[in-house]
């Protein structure tokens, strides 16, 4: 090979695939960083890794620096507030709280990952604390997207849609929509109860609200209303595979009259014919539009099956080029001869030699 | 008693104005809408300030600034979401309520809508209401999630669909992709009539201040130290970096080559590299972008008479905007914008992706980089089958959009079903108002033929 102590990693496994220029060596990614949120899936990547020295390196680095790069200052800042008359010094105890409260994110973050926490070890308890930890986030992998469109399932899993689509007509779905609503509500109440009663206080999330008057029947028709009127036209039985005009008339969705332009001369090939997906039934439409918000950890995109399978690329780190050389001392990559010398320098400052 | 007698109909009737906040971790968007008039948005920074002469600025104040030489900053928001009270207070009293407030307005005659970032944590919504009305004391009030609000803006105008010019404009939209790339990160929403699909939501952690902290970092590794100028990088970031349509061609082109030789497209700059004359403090108080001119930067190392300080920038123009993309270019273990669109959709049923995917909107500030409206659209496009119909744009100022839509929806008569009074926090308290925002519009018939 060479004796630069360095391993040549662009060897007789190149891809041509776009954007790749050259697949890394087999060892460790390096990039168990990115402080990974889902336990369950960090643990997955990291089975059956051993790290060598070098590559500890790199994951050290590359976890410091995201550390850094997510930074709002390079160096810690103290800005008081500068002192102005004249304003109201009077506060609610609430408001004080807040005010005199010096938490970060982060501090936020872990309390409410300690209720979840909590969740998981005695759900009782946390039901208590929390009544509606929505942790039904699906996990369809999207690698099924490029292929075939397979009509991935309504995934939208509270209790409530749950409810809905075990009833068997759209009109009863409503009512049972309602109960459930109601159910939720009352179940949110006695969690309150609870709640008082026992220790920490997480604001609750969200269930719907409880209906506050018995006349104000905004938030209430707001739940439960089905489509007025004209009499729906939806399946008594929804089987997803009913075809159905694109999209149905008298639905939760009025029909298209603009893009996508609904005729193609593809439309009518044989071939193609998969392509014109089943338009959704009034009842996951009901339940995709009012199921309640995903958590913060929930909704943070994590790598799926189909990115997994792609190598990190690599870059030099002098000069932004492929990082098609590998430092045998720490780990790190460069591009060529050029940029390795002004690495080693720096490598020998911080290792030694 | 008092609940049984108040109703919507007899109740007080709204405020007739409403104030309206895209309250940002880089700026907020401030104006006044009522039902006959939109005043145009402030646009104030979200920060206090300390220059190199621990002169201290607070929100708008820092317009009067010039020098930003080792600009310091403390933000009330962090990770798009209002966490540090003292200061955003601070700052809105500075903006809305002293006496010499320059959008002064009495929050006892005033309605809020103010936008939040999806997914946020419930103690910090809940402080937000309380400060709302226990401290400020808004009438009315309305917290909902940004991209909710951009269901309200003209979204086939944006998308620039063919139709009559008497057409009505329908709001909210019936079906929008929205794309929210800002200072704290970027997420995915869909939105049918104005209700975003939850389940459905997606976020990248990477966003502006990311990539201004990227190329702070690069520069530092390869000129000099700029850790104490992210302001000058930011503003270098905005005026020189691209998305790439062909990132290994680019990467090519900037390459140096090997030991001592030097490759032509390294040596012309091949369209790519730039020079940028950094702020002197004195005369200049912001960046200038110029053509690459090998001969200048080479006098400069040579100590020559050039006062300036240049920098040529290469491929740091656009391996920066690349971490929307590739974001385990650095280590990020996320999918990059293509596939978080992708796992966006794929939780919902495939009769709503060909609607969704043909009405992609981006908007926050990164979507002003060059390119990357065409560069998302083609990621998408590799993605899907090969009949779908795939539109992205941006609206002409991705930064008010947010705003705007929100100004819309405060005219619009949903805000008569979300909105929340003083009073009914006083009733029922902070988690009654957290559930009925949370519950959102639910599902109605009212766009029923
Ligand atoms: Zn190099
Ligand atoms: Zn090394």
């Amino acid at each position: 090979m060479n004796n630069f102590g360095v391993i040549e990693v662009a060897s007789t496994k190149t891809t041509r695939a776009p954007g790749w220029a050259y697949v890394p060596d087999v060892g460790p990614s390096g990039a168990q960083a990115a402080l990974p949120t889902n336990r369950k899936r960090a643990a997955r990547n990291q089975s059956g890794l051993s790290l060598s020295d070098a590559s500890a390196r790199q994951d050290a680095k590359i976890r410091k620096d995201l550390e850094a790069l997510d930074r709002d200052t390079h160096k810690d800042v103290v800005i008081p507030i500068p002192t102005k008359g004249g304003r109201n010094t009077k506060h609610t105890p609430n408001v004080r709280k807040i005010l005199q409260s010096q938490k970060t994110f982060a501090n936020h973050l872990d309390d409410y990952q300690a209720l979840v926490a909590l969740a998981e070890t005695n759900p009782a308890a946390a039901a208590a604390l929390h009544p509606v930890i929505p942790t039904n986030k699906p996990s369809a992998p999207p690698s099924t997207a490029r292929n075939s469109p397979a009509p991935a399932a309504p995934t939208a899993s509270s209790t409530k849609s749950t409810t809905t689509q075990t009833a068997a007509a759209s009109r009863r779905s409503a009512a049972a929509a309602k109960r459930a609503a109601a159910k939720e509500a009352k179940e949110a109440k006695e969690a309150k109860a609870k709640e008082a009663a026992a220790a920490p206080p997480p604001p609750p999330p969200p269930p719907p609200p409880e209906d506050p008057t018995p006349n104000d029947t905004t938030t209430d028709t707001e739940m439960t209303d089905a489509p007025p009127s004209e009499p729906t036209t939806a399946p008594s039985e929804p089987p997803p595979q009913q075809p159905q005009s694109y999209p149905p008339d008298g639905t939760i969705l009025p029909a298209y009259q603009r893009p996508p332009p609904p005729s193609h001369p593809g439309d009518d090939d044989p071939l193609l014919v998969s392509v014109v997906p089943t338009f959704p039934t009034d009842e996951e439409l009901r339940a995709l539009m009012t199921a309640l918000p995903l958590n913060y950890l929930e909704a943070r995109a994590e790598w799926g099956d189909e990115e997994g399978r792609y190598p990190t690329r690599t870059f030099c780190e002098v000069c932004g080029y492929w990082g098609r050389v590998r430092c045998i001392k720490c780990g790190a990559r460069v591009c060529a001869l050029d940029c390795l010398e002004a690495h080693r320098e720096e490598c020998v400052t911080r290792y030694g030699l | 008693m008092a609940g049984g007698k108040k109703s919507r109909a007899s109740g007080p009737t709204p405020p007739s104005t409403t104030l309206v906040l895209d309250n940002g971790a880089n700026t907020i968007k401030a104006g006044f809408v009522t039902q006959t008039k939109t005043d145009e948005p402030r646009v104030i920074p979200n920060c206090l300030a300390r220059d190199r002469h621990k002169k201290v600025y607070v929100g708008s104040e820092l317009d009067k600034c010039k020098d930003f030489g080792e600009i310091v900053f403390r933000r009330p928001v962090e990770k798009g979401f209002i966490v540090n009270w003292e200061a955003q207070k601070e700052i809105w009293d500075r903006e809305f309520f002293d006496e010499k407030a320059p959008q002064r307005c009495d929050p006892s005659e005033t309605r809020l809508v103010l936008s939040e970032q999806p997914n946020s944590l419930p103690a910090l919504q809940t402080h937000c209401d309380q400060m709302v009305f226990e401290e400020f004391g808004f009438s009315s009030y309305y917290r909902g999630p940004a991209s909710a609000f951009n269901a309200y803006n003209d979204i086939q105008g944006i998308l620039k669909t063919p139709r009559a010019p008497d057409a009505v404009v329908e709001r909210p939209a019936e079906v929008l992709l929205l794309i929210d790339s800002g200072y704290s990160h970027t997420t995915v929403t869909p939105v049918l009539q104005g209700r975003p699909l939850h389940q459905a939501v997606r976020r990248l952690d990477v966003g502006g201040k990311l990539m201004t902290n990227y190329l702070t970092r690069l520069l530092s590794v390869r000129h000099f130290d700029m850790r104490n100028d992210t302001y000058v990088v930011n503003e270098m970031k905005e005026t020189a970096c691209y998305v790439s349509l062909d990132f290994k061609g680019d990467l090519d082109k900037t390459w140096k080559g090997t030991r001592g030789e030097k490759r032509p497209d390294y040596i012309s700059g091949a369209g790519i590299a730039k020079d940028y004359v950094l702020p002197d403090s004195h005369t200049r108080f912001h960046g200038i972008i110029r053509e690459y001119e090998p001969c200048v930067s080479s006098r400069i190392r040579k100590g020559g008479v050039s006062t300036e300080d240049v920098l040529t920038l290469r491929n740091e123009r656009f391996v920066v905007p690349e971490l929307l993309f590739h974001p385990s270019d650095i280590g990020i273990r996320q999918p990059g914008l293509g596939d978080l669109v992708m796992q966006s959709i794929s939780v919902l049923p495939v009769g709503l992706w060909p609607g969704l995917l043909a009405n992609i909107v981006v908007v926050g500030g990164n979507s002003l980089f060059d390119n990357f409206i065409q560069r998302l659209q083609t990621e998408i496009l590799e993605r899907v089958p090969d009949a779908c119909i795939v539109r992205v744009a941006r609206p002409e100022d991705p930064i008010t959009s947010t705003w705007h839509g929100a100004a819309n929806f405060a005219k619009h008569a949903h805000i008569e079903r979300l909105a929340v009074t003083k009073q009914e926090y006083e009733e029922y308290g902070a988690a009654w108002v957290g559930r009925k925002f949370a519950t959102g519009l639910g599902v109605d018939g009212d766009k029923q033929p």
